[in-house]
């Protein structure tokens, strides 16, 4: 028996933000009175007492080493007294109340190579997982598809002349570490295949009855492997959710096969539609390391279609609604499968259960 | 001493305007780990999967979140990138740092781990990404002493998260940060000793514009709103409707979804009765008009991304709450639910999930809330109704 | 509450993480329950349950472990 170890500091929790505001905000806290876009990446909060606060966002790959995160530091040390601060999308923003270093700031960022934008009717940083750099359950790598997007994207993230706001949201499996089942475009790594088991180590590894009744359509069944208590899947019945690979590390689904999914049209904010969930737009792209070339041009293609149609301040998902679904798949040239029509629990309420039909086809 | 291997493929996306993680990576590189770690990304980019084990019992002492375990299957080719435990770390509300804290959090983590973050992960916490077994009791005890703890992880509470509110933006109904701030250190327990069936995430947004995106990704979403009238001031309605950078007709009062606008080329007029608070017109025209001064904040439950029984969007919980500290009501609020769904939420079974199982009716009896009409879209259209047997007597 | 302690629970508690050692795994939830079962509603109920896991997990006689949900175990035979 161990001996009963030292009692210690735990529980403090997060540190006050307060320690970490600049002034200008302790001193405007709850007094702002509007704000402005006066360029791409830069936003001036006006508060009630006259102060200017300049907000200026650069774009970052979200996995930062600690020579990065440095080098953040020491440009907030020179530009914003020390001050800076992260996006809910993994923007930087640089916080300064002397607007004439605004401009100094903007050329040291693109000159260490942080492209300064996401603001506005722009596409801002990509939300997105882990991927092959680091998650069990990925079906695809997080951080190259988001950087071959981006790369093609980045005019878009440098100017505010979309329609709308566009987010973009990466999950590298359906857990969807994300909210990509809510975001403009959505770009969703999928598996193809029902899990594989390593039968000579699942019941050392696994809970049996727990792996049975993860699975939402009982396609896991108890089985007698060359001797020893494993698993078996029901492939027909199987959804490929990854539940039962969640709670038993001897079963995965990953496979050179798995691929990427694209789905279009959700959103989070409440303005004017209320928010709405992605749909689907392409059941299946291939993994094409290191530049998805495919996943790419499908990106872009539905950035351009809806930049050339859609109407201001209309989200992707009301432009569709707007112009129905079938001149969705019509403009953008994306072929309307089986796949495309829901066959989960209540499909049925994705059905087309009315007449309003815009021009049918002959 | 850990060979560099050739890494080509990862090498293509060096190049190109957006920064570059494959840089990151090689900026971190001098540790072995990293060194390692970029060896596995290659394979990965060679044969079209993952390399990556889950789970296990790795952990500091006493708690049951805020280590994640990950164990690479190619251990025996790289054996610096066999451990890589992820640690999440609370976040300081709303994300605000000065650069000293931020080099007091590079150098713990360059002494104990990989030297890779994330700012942030999906759930709000700093990532420390890349930890040996055997350093997760020092980098933990370095955190404390800098002042940061452990976020969750499994069947705990998640570190709360929050856009930043009041402190830059003047749409901000309720303190956000001071309310996260409040809810972390309060709810610290469940943080870190996994007592859930299930995650539990907690989100808060200042406006209905939802900037953390609370309705789609947390259990309990508190997003901001007002009781009163929208504020107008008139004078800058005048100056948007002569700057011709908006058409108020087009661009404003014809998008306002409950139609609720007019427009006579001269004033504005809301019918505030009929305004569901969308936020549309006050984004369109920001100096001109503001959220009302009465207010407060919506609760909603039980949003979730698709694992296990598909996606769900939160919804209405307590249509309108002010949000005062010490928050009593929402403590009260939430403590019930996690009572509730703890004694009877299944392995793995989210509350909105819980909710959808149960029915949201027996939901609210049970945590004491009363039904009211803003909570559905419209009520029932199907005839089966469960009728209490007490009801069934003449 | 009756007559049993926190640390008593503690103890059935430990007994009840051996038994089950190898065979199933128990959550917090599943402890509270068993222990609420087996001693009583009048003499035990979730704030002991809660403070007789942290007595054993701060002490190292059990210890967290995660397999797709959080589960309460023996800790590994090294100290």
């Amino acid at each position: 028996m161990c001996p009963a170890p030292a009692k210690r500091k735990t529980d403090i929790g997060a540190p006050h933000y307060d320690k970490f505001l600049p002034p200008i905000i302790k001193r405007n806290y709850g007094n702002w009175r509007h704000h402005e876009l006066p360029r791409p990446g830069v936003v001036v909060h006006v508060a009630e007492s006259g102060d200017k606060l300049y907000s200026v966002r650069a774009g970052s790959p979200r996995l930062l080493s600690i020579e990065t995160l440095r080098l953040f530091a020491a440009i907030a040390d020179e530009f914003s007294d020390g001050y800076l601060r992260f996006t809910s999308r993994n923007n930087v923003e640089f916080l300064l109340a002397d607007p004439a270093k605004v401009d100094p700031l903007i050329a040291r960022l693109k000159q260490e190579g942080y492209p300064v934008g996401g603001t506005g009717a722009s596409i801002t940083n990509i939300v997105h997982t882990q991927g092959w750099v680091h998650c069990n359950s990925a079906a695809s790598d997080a951080s190259g598809v988001v950087k071959s997007v981006m790369d093609e994207l980045l005019p878009y993230f440098e100017s505010m002349t979309l329609p709308a706001r566009l987010r973009i949201a990466f999950a590298c499996c359906l857990n969807m570490c994300g909210a990509v089942h809510c975001s403009d475009i959505s770009i969703l790594g999928m598996h193809r295949r029902p899990p594989k088991i390593n039968h000579a180590t699942l019941a050392k590894n696994c809970e049996i009855p727990t792996t049975i009744a993860s699975c939402p359509t009982g396609a896991v069944r108890p089985a007698t492997v060359d001797g020893k208590p494993s698993l078996e899947i029901i492939e027909e019945q199987c959804v490929l959710c990854g539940n039962c690979c969640a709670v038993c590390p001897s079963m995965s689904l990953n496979d050179p096969g798995d691929g990427i999914s694209i789905w279009v049209g959700g959103k989070v904010s409440n303005a004017r539609r209320e928010p709405m969930f992605s749909k689907l737009a392409i059941p299946y792209l291939p993994n094409n390391p290191p530049r998805w070339p495919e996943v790419v041009s499908a990106v872009k293609n539905l950035v351009e279609v809806y930049a050339a149609h859609a109407r201001r301040f209309e989200r992707m998902g009301e432009w569709i609604e707007r112009i129905g679904w079938p001149r969705f798949f019509k403009l953008t040239g994306i072929e309307f499968t089986k796949h495309h029509i829901d066959d989960f629990r209540h499909a049925g309420e994705s059905f087309k259960r009315s007449v309003h039909l815009r021009r049918p086809p002959a | 001493m850990t060979e560099k291997k050739p890494t080509p493929l990862l090498d293509n996306l060096e190049a190109g305007p957006w920064p570059s993680f494959v840089k990151e990576l090689k900026k971190s590189a001098k540790s072995p780990m990293v060194q390692d770690l970029l060896g596995v990304l290659e394979r990965s980019y060679e044969d079209k999967m993952g390399h990556w084990k889950h789970g296990g019992l790795v952990g500091v002492r006493g708690y049951g979140g805020g280590v994640i375990g990950r164990y690479n299957e190619l251990a025996r080719e790289f054996p610096d990138a066999a451990e890589f435990h992820t640690v999440r770390i609370n976040q300081p509300a709303g994300w605000f740092y000065t650069s000293d804290v931020i080099r007091t959090l590079c150098d713990i983590w360059e002494r104990h781990g990989s030297g890779l973050t994330n700012f942030h992960g999906a759930t709000g916490d700093i990532i420390f990404l890349g930890a040996r077994t055997s350093e997760i009791e020092a980098v933990f005890g370095e955190l404390i002493e800098a002042g940061f703890d452990l976020g969750g992880s499994g069947s705990c509470l998640r570190t709360p998260s929050c856009c930043c509110g009041m402190a830059r933006c003047e749409w901000a109904c309720y303190d956000t940060m001071a309310l996260t701030y409040d809810l972390t250190q309060t709810f610290q327990d469940e943080l870190h000793r996994p007592s859930f069936p299930y995650k539990f995430k907690i989100k808060s947004s200042g406006c209905p514009n939802d900037c953390v995106a609370a309705i789609a990704r947390a259990d309990l979403s508190i997003i901001g709103t007002w009781r009163d009238d929208i504020q107008v001031d008139r004078t800058a309605v005048t100056q948007y409707a002569a700057g011709g950078q908006i058409d108020i007709a087009a661009d404003v009062v014809a998008r306002c979804p409950a139609g609720c606008m007019t427009w006579d080329g001269r004033s504005i007029g809301i019918d505030n009765e009929s305004c569901v608070r969308c936020m549309h017109c006050i984004n369109a025209m920001p100096k001109a008009l503001a959220p009302g001064k009465d207010r407060g904040a919506t609760v909603l439950v039980g949003g979730k991304a698709t694992i296990l029984g598909g996606a769900l969007l939160s919804s209405v919980l307590v249509p309108f709450l002010r949000m005062e500290p010490p928050y009593d009501d929402l403590k009260e609020l939430i403590r019930a639910i996690w009572d509730l769904w703890g004694d009877h939420g299944k392995n793995r079974e989210r509350v909105g999930e819980f909710i959808q199982r149960i029915g949201l009716g027996n939901f609210l009896e049970q945590i004491g809330l009363d039904p009211q009409p803003e909570m559905v879209a419209q009520p029932r259209t199907n005839p089966y109704i469960s009728y209490e047997p007490k009801e069934g007597r003449p | 509450m009756g007559s049993m302690t926190v640390e008593q629970v503690a103890e059935a508690m430990y007994a009840l993480v051996k038994e089950c050692h190898g065979k199933r795994n128990l959550r917090a939830t599943d402890l509270t329950k068993a222990m609420i079962d087996k001693i009583g509603a009048e003499s035990c109920d979730k704030q002991m349950c809660k403070e007789a896991i942290r007595l054993l997990v701060d002490g190292g006689r059990c210890t967290y472990a995660y397999l797709g949900g959080s589960y309460i175990v023996l800790p590994p035979e090294t100290c």
